[in-house]
């Protein structure tokens, strides 16, 4: 018997062993940040976070959006929206990799009955400007886990660099439920997962892929890069990175709804990534100018 | 003697670079030992994803003393009339710390200079190695770098420990914020988290005790003792590629087998579609019986064998989800016969300016009407060739459409194939579709049949023109289309098949089916593309010497093989004299004509001798020439060339060309441009070097 089954029961039992588990390793524990994202890399705590020289440790639960991956609630683990569980830490300790093998038992996986494997995985998102080094950890060839030594961030060099590690959450309770499908998870002793989730699943899928109006969303993505455009000239850099999300996700759905050419992807990309990092330039400018520390 | 041990501790290493970096890292060693005069008996490489090692055998305590003799001033200079070492040599002797008596006289050129005898004691090896280790270590050759912390120490993969032993000494090696000991790290979950070694000569054993096998061969050993095991008991044999084994030894410190079974009833799935179900997930080795697939694969887990079968459980549960999977596409894709989906393809963009995948299915089918016209054209059902390449081409990109290609993107054209053939379309369209992706890169394995050949070939082509026409034209790393990888595949084609087709009239021919755009290019520019990476091409791949590719490629054409062939001609005879000296003459023979681009002479203006002569001899050369080029004997061609050689010579020692006389004039330039021309059906033999 797994030492911690007892304890780890649910999907939120889950969420809450981490919290404790990496709030007692000096993190903050934040709260998902409640704008639209397709990752918790996405969320302002790492973003801002992770720039900068100031030592940084967070964590928080983030449900992330990505309509490509959408299947109509009808494939088990193939979700439109899932849950990641982010851990940032800044800078990694020498021992961050038996840190997080700790944090696997603590949620109770007996990693002396199981087979933990790190296996080479390079990180990298085009939009925000930034790429990490690292794996893919597998749990008895099941991924669980997204592990990246950060190197840029918004086009700049970190220094230090952060460790980013991004649980699958919906994976690692399949693992430790026993079940198959998502849907079937404890979400807590009384609710069902897929009785929160499968409708929104459901109609967000064919939203995604079959209503969202093309034209409509090409011109919102328009809208919050102007807006972005206009905060970053006023100086606001949280609200243009706000609206820099805003854009993030728009794209995503045009590229759901394929309306997304090969050559016109580059340049919305390319337009995405300028935002990012003009956020990040004016984040670091205005560190500076306080001369003090305002935590992403 | 002593042994030396250096182990590089690391969090996981991506599989396929540790072999490469402990190679790399022993080479280094080996180099900086040799420089420092400490000869060794030998060494032995080790490695496993946490840790890079070498083991240097019967290393000498110290190192030679170097004994060099120093010149100092010259005699002149350095003694006084009286001999008597002036204030120049006692500013030498102080510096070595020698005396007067030390100096001996030797003579350099036709000057006597003072020399001494400078003897440096050896240093010991510990002190050597002490330096020669942290720059070994940062000069390893990582494909990328990191950093993990603030020292500025940069690599693949954190560097977490450092072990540096000589004999039973830990030496002093301190790297950004590590300083190496004696103490090494066992297996992550089931050796001792610290392991300290007496010596460098324990290393191995050390390590077998704390369940880590260092040596890549044991462990492929192992892990290929686990298969034929797997082999005997189930009447199997085991789908092994060379990069499935490499990642597998690279991935694990212990290799544990775990043998896998799935339900029977995903057997009716086909073949490639369960290999990459099992490849994608894991790395899990398939099994066949009587060539059909077998319901067993093999895992291996790192460190211990699987007692209690949950990891089995485990692999089995994800392997069946994703069989799952794949047969609800597959039944979902067979709802519909291939044929139907293409027109499905005009909802796949291709390319903004380029269109659909369904705009470029007819670029494809154009490129294919042109190349069935040059490709078997002596086939007798050149008719029917044409009729079932086309069906191919009409049905090979419809399997983007479909679920399963979607899911495993490495299956597409094999699923293509595979619905064609369950549509009920004939089996030569259904292989053509299944190969018309290869070779994937120059050193691919090439489709098999003509159609697939002939598919691939328009498929590229259609790939690197469309690019270049609209402009993207691929520079220093920026590729976004991949025109380099399908240009040289393709090339590669055409010369290891030994295609006979001119590309250049192909693009000629489709040209006006792409899209002319102010950014664009013309066909001319792809023809230029093209030729580029043939350069490339014969001198990496067919190892054509430099100056031979030049001397063909100066000439361009769009029969590639043709190029090919002329060049290894060119290469065989290259040392040849008669070679030599038409080559240099073909210099003279250009520089004479310049731009006289006329090639009809009139024999009855000749005037001199040496003017019959050649045009004898070049009549004769001619006859055997054009022969040689039909039949593509190409050493043959060359071969009636060389005796051209002594008559050219000739005429240029007597023949004055540039006379006054226009007519006269005119009429040599013309022939010896029509002589030029011949040449010129082989290359620009002035860019050889010999």
């Amino acid at each position: 018997m797994r030492s911690g089954e007892k304890r780890v029961r649910t999907f939120q039992d889950l969420v809450l062993a981490l919290h404790e588990y990496w709030r007692d390793r000096g993190c903050v524990i934040f709260e998902p940040y409640d704008v639209e994202k397709g990752a918790g890399t996405f969320n302002p705590a790492t973003f801002f976070g992770c720039l900068g020289p100031d030592p940084w440790r967070v964590a928080y639960v983030e449900p992330s959006r990505r309509p490509t991956d959408g299947r109509y609630g009808e494939n088990p683990i193939r979700l439109r929206l899932h849950h990641q569980y982010q851990v940032i830490l800044k800078p990694p300790p020498p021992d961050i990799q038996d840190l997080y093998l700790g944090s696997l038992e603590y949620v109770g996986i007996d990693l002396r009955e199981h087979d933990v494997k790190f296996s080479e995985d390079d990180w990298e998102s085009p939009t925000l400007g930034a790429w990490g080094v690292g794996w893919q950890v597998w749990l008895d060839e099941m991924e669980i886990t997204q592990f990246t030594y950060f190197q840029q961030m918004g086009g700049i060099d970190l220094d230090p660099v952060s460790v980013e590690l991004t649980y699958g959450l919906e994976r690692i309770a399949l693992f430790l439920q026993g079940v198959e499908s998502a849907f079937e998870l404890r979400w807590s002793e009384d609710v069902k997962y897929g009785e929160i989730w499968h409708e929104k699943e459901r109609q967000f899928s064919i939203y995604n892929f079959e209503q969202a109006d093309v034209e409509r969303i090409r011109r919102m993505f328009e809208l919050a890069e102007a807006e972005a455009r206009a905060c970053l000239e006023a100086g606001l850099v949280f609200p243009a990175y706000d609206h820099t999300l805003h854009c993030s996700h728009l794209f995503n759905v045009l590229d759901a709804r394929g309306a997304i050419s090969v050559a016109e992807r580059e340049s919305y990309i390319a337009r995405i990534r300028e935002l990012a990092r003009a956020c990040a330039q004016n984040y670091l400018k205005l560190l500076e100018e306080r001369r003090a520390r305002v935590l992403a | 003697m002593p042994e030396f041990l250096l182990e590089v501790g690391t969090e996981e290493l991506p599989a396929l670079d540790a072999p490469v970096l402990a190679a790399a890292l022993a080479r280094t060693l080996e180099q900086g030992l040799e420089e420092a005069r400490l000869p060794f008996q030998g060494t032995e490489v080790y490695w496993t994803p946490r840790r890079l090692a070498v083991l240097v055998r019967g290393v000498p305590e110290r190192q030679e003393d170097l004994v060099e003799e120093v010149r100092g001033p010259a005699v002149v200079v350095g003694l006084d009339a009286d001999g008597n070492p002036t204030e120049a040599a006692l500013g030498f002797l102080r510096k070595y710390g020698a005396s007067p008596g030390d100096l001996v006289r030797k003579k350099v050129g036709d000057k006597e200079y003072l020399f001494l005898r400078v003897r440096t004691p050896g240093r010991p090896t510990g002190e050597v190695l002490a330096e020669l280790v942290p720059r070994a270590i940062r000069a390893l050759p990582c494909r990328k770098t990191m950093r993990w912390d603030s020292s500025g120490i940069s690599f693949l993969r954190p560097i977490r420990w450092l072990v540096c032993l000589l004999g039973g000494e830990v030496l002093p090696v301190k790297l950004g914020s590590l300083e190496a000991g004696r103490v090494t790290r066992g297996h992550r979950f089931f050796g001792p988290k610290e392991v300290e070694l007496a010596s460098p000569a324990d290393y191995v054993e050390a390590l077998r005790s704390a369940r880590v096998v260092v040596d890549p061969d044991e462990r492929a050993g192992m892990i290929r003792e686990a298969a034929a095991q797997v082999e005997a008991e189930h009447g199997v044999r085991a789908l092994w590629t060379e990069e499935l084994l490499g990642i597998i030894v690279g991935s694990l410190e212990w290799p544990a087998p775990v043998l896998g079974e799935f339900p029977a009833e995903f057997l009716d799935l086909p073949a490639p579609v369960i290999a990459a179900v099992l490849h994608e997930e894991g790395k899990f080795v398939p099994f066949a019986r009587d060539g059909e697939p077998a319901p067993v694969f093999l895992g291996f887990r790192d460190g211990k064998e699987d007692e209690r079968g949950y990891v089995r459980q485990g692999y089995e549960r994800v392997v069946k989800a994703r069989l799952r999977d794949a047969r609800f596409f597959f039944e979902n894709d067979l709802k519909r016969p291939l044929a139907e989906r293409v027109p499905d393809l005009r909802g796949v963009v291709y390319e903004a300016r380029l269109g659909t995948m369904w705009d470029k299915v007819q670029r494809i089918r154009e490129i294919c009407a042109r190349l069935s016209r040059y490709l078997w054209a002596e086939a007798a059902d050149r008719e029917e060739f044409g009729k079932l390449l086309d069906r191919a081409a009409f049905l090979c990109k419809a399997d983007l459409t479909t679920e399963m290609v979607k899911e495993f993107p490495e299956l597409e054209g094999v699923m293509g194939g595979i619905y064609a053939r369950r549509s009920g379309e004939p089996e030569e369209v259904a292989r053509a579709i299944e190969e018309h992706l290869l070779p994937r890169t120059r050193a691919d394995e090439l489709p098999e049949t003509e159609l697939g050949t002939a598919l691939s070939l328009a498929d590229k082509l259609d790939t690197v023109t469309g690019a270049i026409m609209i402009g993207e034209v691929p520079t220093g790393s920026r590729d976004p289309y991949g025109i380099r990888r399908a240009a040289n595949a393709m090339i590669s084609l055409v010369l290891r098949k030994g295609l006979v087709v001119d590309l250049f009239d192909v693009i000629d021919a489709v040209a006006e089916f792409y899209p002319r755009l102010p950014e664009g290019r013309g066909p001319e520019e792809v023809k230029s593309f093209l030729i580029e990476r043939l350069r490339y091409i014969l001198r990496d791949d067919h190892r054509i010497p430099h100056d031979v590719v030049e001397a063909v490629l100066a000439v361009p054409r769009g029969d590639f093989s043709g190029l090919l062939e002329r060049a290894r001609a060119l290469a065989s005879l290259r040392g040849e004299a008669s070679l030599a000296e038409v080559a240099q003459l073909f210099e003279r023979l250009r520089n004479i004509t310049g731009d006289h681009t006329e090639t009809s002479f009139d024999p009855e203006l000749f005037q001199q001798e040496e003017e019959r002569e050649l045009w004898r001899a070049y009549l004769r050369a001619e006859g055997h020439v054009r022969r040689a080029l039909e039949g593509r004997d190409y050493v043959g061609a060359l071969k009636a060339l060389l005796p051209l050689g002594e008559p050219i010579h000739r005429y240029f020692e007597r023949v004055f060309v540039m006379v006054e006389d226009e007519g006269i004039r005119r009429n040599r330039l013309s022939f010896l441009r029509a002589l030029l021309s011949l040449f010129l059906e082989i290359g620009d033999l002035s860019r050889l070097t010999t």
